[in-house]
């Protein structure tokens, strides 16, 4: 199965105005598929749609080679899922939940489970309405690692929890994810969080999905360059010409899209130069994309 | 699962369960008392027919009682999470829905053990006057019947969103608005009469309910 | 020694790890026969794509600093002298031409920069 996860032509509404229409999205099996949206763009929903958890209007869908819904259960046997709010039994302490999410999955690991139970410096006893949320967090990121899925579904797990318990949540994820070749599909609006792990990013706003490209080319695609002596209207560049702003004197600030080192020969053939060309981190990129992918320019 | 499943339910219901059965223990020991004497006039007769039919009302209070708080909360946690849990667990929805029903009703067999106990005990205990007899065996099964059709009946209520159980509830509040709306205005409404009727008697499983529960019976 | 990797920054983070491997070694921090930390254990301790170690070390391997033992691990491998020279040669040239890159950036002239290079340094000028 080259695919874990394969939607296409996704159609979902909810409400009068929130839509999910014609998407299509693939996850590679044993990528780590990073999720970006600002709040509101339909990753949760996505989400939910992809496990079973909501009804489409019209699409197919398939996780792991079965199709979902009709195969939902046998699917969720080897997926672990980390919803956005915590949606345990608030009454059963941490080692009663973990015996009740053990009875569901026959692949559950009993030892590592024990393992990350310390790591992550849970108390047994503790009912899981009273834990912090951080601790929530931490148990819920356990008992999706713990069934050992072959591929991870996480809806923003790192989500107003502190820098610390961030990393030891992460650290396991990478931990498990070096062990076995499984995938992650991870949803998160924490951008310089993704950037380190994720080889895949996939961009929703708005019910759509604009964008979902290999990291390294999501990365490299969008740069700042410094071009002195720039015509007023320059015809038909190789490249995509998202902004343009003046810097000093003759210089400008170009953002671009799909550029190529070679597309410097391009200034040359207009009698501009380019002085520097910037790299853009991630969340610098994502905001750009969704800045000009809202106000297209012509 | 079930194991778990019926763990997790204990945790829930653990008090509605303890005080019920010691109620529904306690409930035909109290309805017989006052008929140890030896001798058996008739008015003790009567008097005892009327002790055990007044205090008989209560055993459908306690099923009815019972049932909807066993259901409510066997429902409770998944309500709480949005069902999000339980429709991420690799199992049917059909199949969840029955471990939990299952856990609930093998919870409520402890109250229903409990009547069943004080009814045996109340009438081997008391002394039945001549013409009279016990029926602790037919009662208990009575209960035990009533507590699984009030069970099911507000299961499947619950079983649904929070909203449909919620429209359910909020019409049963409704209708006793109007009821006492009708009273206090001195205008001759018996809705509850007609739904009673309607529902009660009816043939079907909710006719259990209705009668006189007695455990000593000509 | 592997603190504050950058993302963000144009070096991807498989080379910035196996440079400061390479630094490490080249400096003699990293004896030869040392073990390099397992692929899994780096990956969750920098939280990077296991593919990322993965990509590092097979560099390093290329290069020569390292060898990977199938089931065993990745260790440093003797490296001459001249290997060591080599690569902190190849380290000096990184080093100036960042330099030379950042200086363009702020309009500062070659000559400008020389002569601040001398002051730094403590040589008179000539």
């Amino acid at each position: 199965m080259s695919n874990a996860i394969e939607i296409h032509q996704l159609h979902y509404r909810a409400g009068r105005t929130f839509e999910i229409k014609d998407l299509d999205l693939s996850v590679p099996a044993g990528a780590i598929y990073g999720f970006l949206g600002p709040n509101g763009s339909g990753k949760t929903t996505t989400i939910r749609l992809a496990l079973g958890l909501l009804r489409p209007l019209a699409g197919r869908i398939t996780v792991l080679g079965d199709t979902i819904p009709e195969n939902a259960p046998h699917v969720l046997a080897r997926v672990g899922f980390v919803p956005e709010q915590p949606h345990l039994d608030p009454v059963l302490t941490v080692r009663e939940t973990l015996r009740f999410q053990a009875a569901f999955y026959p692949a559950w690991d009993w030892p590592w489970a024990e393992r990350l139970l310390r790591q992550f410096e849970l108390q047994e006893q503790q009912p899981f309405g009273r834990l912090s949320k951080g601790q929530k967090g931490k148990l819920m990121m356990l008992l999706a690692l713990a069934q050992r899925p072959e591929l991870l579904v996480l809806d923003e797990p790192t989500d107003g929890l502190d820098p610390v318990v961030r990393r030891d949540v992460l650290s396991a994820l990478l931990d498990y994810v070096s062990q076995r070749r499984a995938t992650v599909f991870i949803s998160s609006h924490l951008v310089h969080e993704l950037e380190r792990f994720c080889d895949w990013i996939g961009v929703m706003d708005n019910g759509r999905l604009i964008t979902a490209v290999p990291m390294e080319r999501f990365k490299n695609g969008v740069k700042r360059l410094r071009i002195s002596d720039a015509p007023p209207t320059p015809d038909s560049p190789p490249f995509v010409l998202l902004a343009r702003e003046p810097a000093n004197g003759t210089t400008e600030t170009w953002l671009v899209r799909d550029w190529e080192p070679q597309m410097t020969r391009y200034f040359e053939s207009i009698g501009a130069a380019v002085n520097d060309v910037i790299d853009l981190d991630l969340e610098e990129g994502f905001v750009e994309l969704l800045r000009t992918f809202r106000s297209p320019r012509s | 699962m079930f194991r778990v499943m019926l763990y997790s339910q204990w945790k829930w219901c653990r008090l509605i369960v303890v005080l019920g059965s010691v109620a529904g223990f306690a409930l035909p020991l109290v309805s017989v008392q006052g008929a140890a004497r030896a001798d058996s006039s008739p008015l003790q007769a009567g008097e005892l027919l009327q002790a055990v039919q007044s205090w008989g009302t209560l055993y459908p209070v306690l099923a009815a009682a019972l049932g909807l708080l066993v259901a409510i909360a066997t429902w409770a946690p998944d309500h709480r999470g949005r069902h999000v849990h339980a429709l991420s667990l690799p199992v049917p929805r059909w199949r969840y829905v029955l471990l939990r029903f299952g856990a609930g009703a093998t919870l409520l067999a402890a109250p229903v053990i409990a009547v069943t106990a004080g009814a045996l005990l109340a009438a081997w205990g008391a002394t039945i006057p001549a013409g009279l007899q016990g029926y602790p065996v037919a009662l208990a099964i009575r209960f035990a019947l009533a507590v699984l059709v009030a069970y099911a009946v507000f299961f499947a209520v619950s079983a649904g969103t929070a909203r449909t159980a919620g429209i359910i509830l909020g019409l049963i509040g409704g209708v006793i608005l109007v009821q006492i709306i009708a009273g206090v205005a001195n205008i001759d409404l018996d809705l509850f009469g007609r739904v009673q009727v309607l529902v009660l008697n009816w043939p079907g499983p909710l006719a259990i309910f209705t009668g006189r529960w007695m455990l000593i019976d000509v | 020694m592997f603190e504050h990797l950058d993302p963000r920054s144009s070096t991807p983070l498989y080379a910035q790890i196996a440079n400061r491997c390479r630094v490490a070694i080249a400096a003699g921090e990293l004896h030869p026969g040392a073990a390099l930390p397992s692929v899994r254990h780096l990956a969750a301790q920098l939280r990077v794509n296991p593919a990322t170690v993965v990509q590092a070390y097979r560099d390093l391997e290329a290069d020569g600093f390292v060898e990977m033992r199938q089931g065993a691990g990745t260790f440093v491998r003797e490296v001459a002298p001249e290997g060591r020279a080599r690569e902190r040669a190849r380290q000096a040239s990184a080093l100036v031409r960042q330099l030379l890159a950042d200086a363009g950036r702020l309009g500062v002239s070659l000559p400008e920069l020389q002569a601040a290079i001398a002051e730094e340094i403590g040589v008179g000028t000539s």
